[in-house]
């Protein structure tokens, strides 16, 4: 189980396996800038400041090229992350939408 | 009237067997065609072979084309185009698939839009013939229709104008910087008939394609439709709700590669010497998210 870490604030959370960053996010009561949730819009990219991220599903080259992956931009909603990872948010802070998800996240089994 | 509607929107997708699943069993609209990569389809209410038209790779928009009545339509389009100054070729009939001759403009923002008077007929899902109110077995949301589409530009007032004066289009509902004559258009609903509007320009930075819109049978099937994009796991961005300019009900959601959907109902009928509506940046919440009054901070940012 992979650990995210997002800054600012420096907030943990475990991410379950194949599961994308802002799935992780938002099931542990999180929220942040996100538009379409299916790769399209270039809206929640944020900078992959440690760790290694991978995207099971096409990704458009037009929304996240190449030079930008390597360079550290992480397309969240597409994003799974295959170690623990650190993320930077840009201009963006991550909001609580829910103590009650956060606290009970991990008993999720599935 | 030269230009009947906005006859079909044809868009790029990441992963087409889930753009396929989306368009088809959640939409409800019915192939027609599957071939070199792109998916035709049409809503059960159209007659024409395609509305919607998807192709693999990518994401957001390739062309829209407008249907007019006759071919003597479109030749004037095309003298009014070129003496306008933007670029015009001519298209041949099966360039697009089952489509007649015709023309493509480019817009000075790289937004191509078709204009053709033929294409083959497909016919009504219910027929024409002593028919029922709807398809007895509706897929999806069911989606009659395409209606519309907003596009992203950065000269709202030029291409607006090539609309007005080129195509023949009037404009229902504007937004602008304030009341006085001189005002800077901010955005336009232009129509060529009697709906709402059959384009809508948004200033942006970037040109792109902000939604596409299938027109609903009211009210009770925009709330059926946000029930099943529920049950499909489709993103809603906003909605079931009324947007105040159109005063049209409406859900945007996203396609699976994330190019935005509106399904659409509603809206005033729309006569050529009706005064055009005008609205201030300072009730822009209100004029586009009628009921929460505040934009949410996608509507402005994501488009494709
Ligand atoms: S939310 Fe649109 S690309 Fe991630
Ligand atoms: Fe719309």
């Amino acid at each position: 189980m992979p650990k995210l870490t997002v800054e600012p604030g420096d907030v943990t959370v475990d991410l379950l396996d194949d599961e994308t960053i802002l799935e992780g996010l938002y099931r542990n009561g999180f929220a942040y800038r996100i538009g379409c949730r299916r790769g399209g819009c270039a809206i929640c990219k944020v900078d992959l400041l440690q760790g290694e991220v991978i995207y099971n599903r096409p990704v458009a080259d037009n929304v996240l090229t190449e030079s930008e992956q390597t360079e550290g931009t992480c397309l969240t909603c597409r994003a799974v992350a295959v170690t623990d990872v650190r993320i930077a948010l840009r201009e963006d802070n991550l909001r609580r939408v829910s103590s009650l998800m956060s606290l009970y996240a991990a008993t999720r089994t599935g | 009237m030269a230009v009947m509607r906005m006859g079909y929107m044809h868009v790029r997708v990441t992963d087409l067997a889930e753009a396929k699943d989306h368009y088809a069993n959640t939409v409800g609209l019915y192939q027609t065609l599957e071939q070199d990569g792109r998916v035709y389809y049409k809503g059960w209410d159209e007659w024409d072979h395609h509305s919607v038209v998807i192709e693999e790779g990518g994401v957001g928009y390739v062309k829209c084309g407008f249907k007019c009545e006759k071919p003597e339509d479109v030749s004037d389009i095309e003298t009014k185009a070129i003496a306008y100054g933007y670029p015009v070729v001519r298209m041949v009939a099966g360039e697009n698939p089952e489509v007649g001759d015709g023309i493509r403009v480019t817009l000075p923002t790289g937004h191509q839009i078709e204009f053709y008077s033929q294409m083959t007929a497909w016919g009504l899902e219910v027929g024409t013939h002593n028919p029922d109110a709807f398809p007895r077995h509706m897929v999806g949301i069911g989606a009659p229709r395409l209606d519309h589409a907003l596009l992203w530009v950065d000269d709202v007032a030029g291409i607006e104008k090539f609309f007005m004066d080129c195509v023949g289009m009037w404009a229902t509902e504007r937004v602008q910087t304030s009341l006085d004559d001189d005002a800077h258009t901010i955005a336009t609903w232009l129509t060529i008939g009697e709906s709402n509007h059959d384009i809508a320009l948004l200033e942006a930075p970037e040109n792109k394609i902000h939604h596409f819109a299938f027109e609903m049978r009211g009210w009770n099937d925009i709330l059926h439709a946000a029930d099943i994009f529920s049950m499909d796991d489709v993103p809603i961005d906003i909605g079931p709700t009324r947007h105040g300019i159109t005063r049209g009900t409406t859900i945007y959601f996203f396609d699976p590669a994330g190019n935005r959907n509106e399904t659409f109902s509603g809206g005033y009928r729309c006569f050529r010497d009706r005064p055009t509506v005008v609205w201030t940046p300072d009730q822009l919440g209100k004029a586009i998210f009628y009921h929460s009054r505040e934009l949410n901070d996608r509507f402005l940012t994501v488009a494709t």
